[in-house]
């Protein structure tokens, strides 16, 4: 059983003038109403949504009801309404979901920034319960597009819903290739905290200890790399926040960072747990004056007064559209050290 | 020129965009240091040919969201100072009032299924143009069935999916808590583990992203709720405003769900763009400003004042009374003395006269982009964010409570605590000529506060003190 399919490559017949349709009656949208602020619809768009609010109407579920509703979304995707529709029809009908998800396919590369291509895969993907090729699928649309939201909060329920030791084992290496790509992709560090600390079945201290160590050297290195890259730095302040370590255990590798200008590397052996900003590197670099600061914040009264200094060169001089909230930073500091 | 942004001598994907879009602002700059108009005439006109004329075909995509492109175009006349003649308020509401479902909450259209979203925007829209009494749109809004309506939607995890069968996100739960505080239909069953799951939300970088995901272990969820895609304005203004409103019922015992104000403020502040980009705002860490995000991340600073998140030392603050009195009002001169924001406000508003505003009329994310109805209510939104102070005022809020008719809970609280909200007199800062100046919008609801106050009072059945507009020092 497969629904006759509503390929736009076709001459287009409207279903007014289908005789297999000649039952259903149409419902126009407004009546006896001038809309305010209405859509000029194609009349494509128009008669399709008659007849889809005629079947609501009557509440027909059939194979028909499955090329109507793919004629609407082909022409607008974020009818959700239709795509609602369209699974609860799928669903009472017993039609096969497989060919659902081939067709799926289809739209949501045509139109992957929609929220109703997406969900739908989730309902059928949940409904087979078989996510494997899912991954390469996901993968092949962020080709596209490595920062599309809606992908990778897919990718990320993907991993989180069916929980499967094998869907894990590569994202790793899959967040590499992409931060090689672009190492200020935001959407892949994003992943590789979710990947590294937020699987709920991981609960080994040991393990959890050694992710630690080994996502702190990935993200110094990768600052070394390009230093000026908040999506690096933020996972670094993440790692450290979630592990509960303080950020004086990298004053050593900051520090090298708000200097004015890269220091000539030697021929001295390279600290492996510290790497030096790059040969390129715009120094100094803002994230870590801000890291550098929070570092002397915390550690209580004489260190204050040197994280002042360093918010107020962020303040005058290397991030003056940020100056309101390093003053702040400054005040609230004070205020807390004055009343101790 | 100011400076660009650092590439370390290591150009990728992003910082290729990077330097391309701030090359196209940059070019945006007038000469002669003019430019600092906002265009109310041609904007006016923009959104008069949307209302009257229509939305042209590549709107069809929104026709699910027909609720949306109204609440846009009303709100974006309340905020410029328009007001909408008899006749098309009445047409509005005609029109809103097709889309309510026969079983509760309102659909993107005729005929549509009902949707959190677009229950939202007509409610809102309704609060604009509709009033009390028959055809006026606010007696005819089934409350009932939108509360089990609501109430079928509720997942185990305290969220709420959008439509039946839909998706879950935070965005579907701020607009249900609007309107459910709106039209007094909050009860503890409704919001209950709703604060717990908006906490859950917050990412490591401090934002909040669209969803977490539930883990059961013996049906209990367990407390490892990863959050599903990065820290984004969009959501980050969502959840928070969702986090002040269900404030006033979270315990405050050490089990209470939290949300680390000092991490999102963090965030919030790096969203602002560089002067290069002209203080605009951004969505997400490494992506490029976008106007729309002048409201959703601009207007999140409004929303930590009632976090006690505030760039007013608390010197400054102590009283519970009337606003310290500051001087330099309207002028641009001794600006920077006065103003106490914790963002950029001028950058802000330059962003959006200088690049936010097409040639033709409306408001775009940027140039060389066109003007659409989201983006012109939320530039516009987000313009009147950086020009006005708005805060809740504990004294309004004792004001209001002094005149509350009733037993005292949690109606109450929710009535006083979303009408405490104040515009601080002597704080605005415009950019530009007095001709710039927009209204004032609640921080929580993206509303005038007339109309706030106006919606709430009805369903309420309250009568709300009126405010006499304090006098500028």
């Amino acid at each position: 059983m497969s629904a006759p399919t509503a390929d736009d490559t076709t001459e287009h017949v409207f279903y007014a003038e289908r005789p297999e349709w000649a039952d259903v009656v149409p419902v126009v949208q407004y009546e006896n109403i001038q809309p305010l602020a209405p859509i000029f619809y194609s009349p494509e768009y128009k008669d399709a949504t008659d007849y889809f609010r005629g079947v609501v109407k009557i509440g027909e579920k059939s194979l028909r009801v499955l090329q109507l509703t793919e004629t609407i979304i082909r022409l607008n995707p974020a009818h959700y309404s239709a795509w609602q529709y369209r699974y609860e029809t799928l669903i009472a009908i017993s039609a096969p979901l497989q060919p659902e998800l081939v067709l799926s396919n289809t739209l949501t590369k045509a139109s992957p920034k929609t929220y109703q291509v997406w969900h739908h895969r989730r309902l059928l993907l949940t409904a087979l319960g078989d996510p494997a090729p899912e991954l390469a699928f996901n993968e092949e649309v962020l080709k596209a597009d490595a920062k599309n939201y809606h992908t990778w909060s897919h990718r990320q329920w993907l991993l989180a819903h069916f929980d499967q030791e094998n869907l894990w084992a590569d994202e790793l290496p899959f967040i590499d290739g992409l931060l090689e790509d672009d190492v200020r992709n935001n959407s892949a560090w994003h992943h590789r905290f979710f990947v590294s600390f937020e699987r709920g079945s991981n609960d080994d201290k040991d393990e959890a200890e050694a992710i630690v160590k080994r996502e702190l050297a990935f993200a110094k290195e990768k600052i070394a790399l390009a230093p000026n890259n908040s999506s690096a730095w933020n996972y670094l302040r993440g790692i450290l926040d979630h592990s509960r370590v303080p950020y004086s255990t990298q004053a050593i590798f900051a520090r090298q960072y708000i200097v004015d200008t890269v220091e000539p590397r030697g021929n001295d052996i390279l600290d492996l747990e510290n790497p030096p900003p790059s040969e390129g590197a715009e120094l100094p670099c803002a994230a870590a004056i801000e890291f550098m600061a929070d570092v002397h914040e915390a550690s209580g009264n004489e260190g204050i007064s040197e994280a002042v200094e360093l918010w107020r060169s962020l303040a005058d001089t290397h991030d003056t559209i940020r100056k309101r909230y390093w003053e702040y930073r400054i005040r609230n500091a004070v205020a807390t050290t004055g009343k101790a | 020129m100011p400076r660009p942004t650092p590439i370390d001598a290591y150009p990728t994907k992003t910082s290729d965009l990077q330097i391309d879009t701030e090359d196209i602002l940059q070019e945006q700059i007038p000469p002669d240091g003019g430019g600092r108009v906002l265009h109310k005439n041609a904007h006016l006109q923009f959104l008069v040919r949307n209302l009257a004329q229509g939305f042209p075909a590549r709107y069809m995509s929104q026709d699910a969201s027909q609720p949306w492109l109204m609440f846009w175009t009303l709100q974006a006349f309340s905020t410029l100072q328009i007001a909408i003649d008899p006749d098309n308020k009445q047409r509005a509401i005609d029109t809103i009032m097709h889309w309510q479902h026969p079983d509760g909450g309102f659909g993107g259209g005729p005929g549509q299924a009902a949707h959190l979203l677009a229950t939202y925007a007509s409610v809102c829209s309704l609060a604009i143009a509709g009033r009390p009494g028959p055809e006026g749109g606010w007696d005819q809004i089934n409350r009932k069935k939108l509360y089990s309506w609501y109430m079928s939607l509720k997942q185990p995890d305290g969220s709420f999916i959008v439509s039946n069968c839909g998706e879950v996100d935070v965005r579907g739960i701020y607009c249900l808590l609007v309107v459910a505080h709106l039209l007094d239909i909050v009860t503890p069953e409704l919001i209950d583990g709703t604060a717990a799951f908006i906490a859950s939300c917050q990412t490591y970088e401090g934002g909040f992203s669209s969803a977490s995901h539930p883990h059961f272990v013996d049906n209990v969820l367990s407390a490892c709720r990863p959050s599903l895609g990065e820290a984004h304005g969009g959501y980050t203004f969502c959840a928070l405003a969702s986090w002040v409103l269900l404030r006033p019922y979270i315990p405050l015992d050490d089990d209470a769900p939290r949300v680390d104000t000092r991490r999102l403020l963090r965030w919030l502040v790096h969203m602002q763009g560089s002067e290069i980009e002209l203080g605009g705002f951004k969505g997400r860490t490494n992506k490029l400003v976008d106007g729309c995000y002048s409201w959703w991340v601009g207007g999140a600073f409004a929303l930590l004042e009632a976090l006690g998140v505030s760039g007013v030392p608390e010197s400054a603050r102590a009283s519970d009374e009337t606003p310290p009195p500051r001087p330099g009002t309207h002028a641009e001169d001794g600006w920077d003395d006065v103003d106490d924001s914790l963002f950029n406000r001028r950058a802000l508003q330059e962003y959006i006269l200088i690049a936010g505003q097409h040639p033709a009329g409306g408001l775009r994310d940027k140039p060389p982009k066109n003007a659409d109805a989201y983006h012109t209510a939320y530039c516009i939104s987000g313009l009147s964010a950086a020009q006005h102070r708005v805060c809740p005022s504990p004294a309004w809020r004792a004001e209001v409570r002094a005149v509350w008719k009733g037993e005292d809970g949690v109606r109450a609280a929710a009535f006083s605590e979303a009408l405490s909200w104040t515009e601080e007199a002597g704080a605005s800062h415009v950019v530009g000529s007095a001709a710039n100046r927009v209204n004032a919008t609640h921080p929580l609801f993206n509303l005038t506060i007339t109309h706030t106050e106006g919606i709430m009072a009805h369903f309420y059945k309250q009568s709300v003190p009126k405010r006499v507009p304090k006098r500028s020092p």
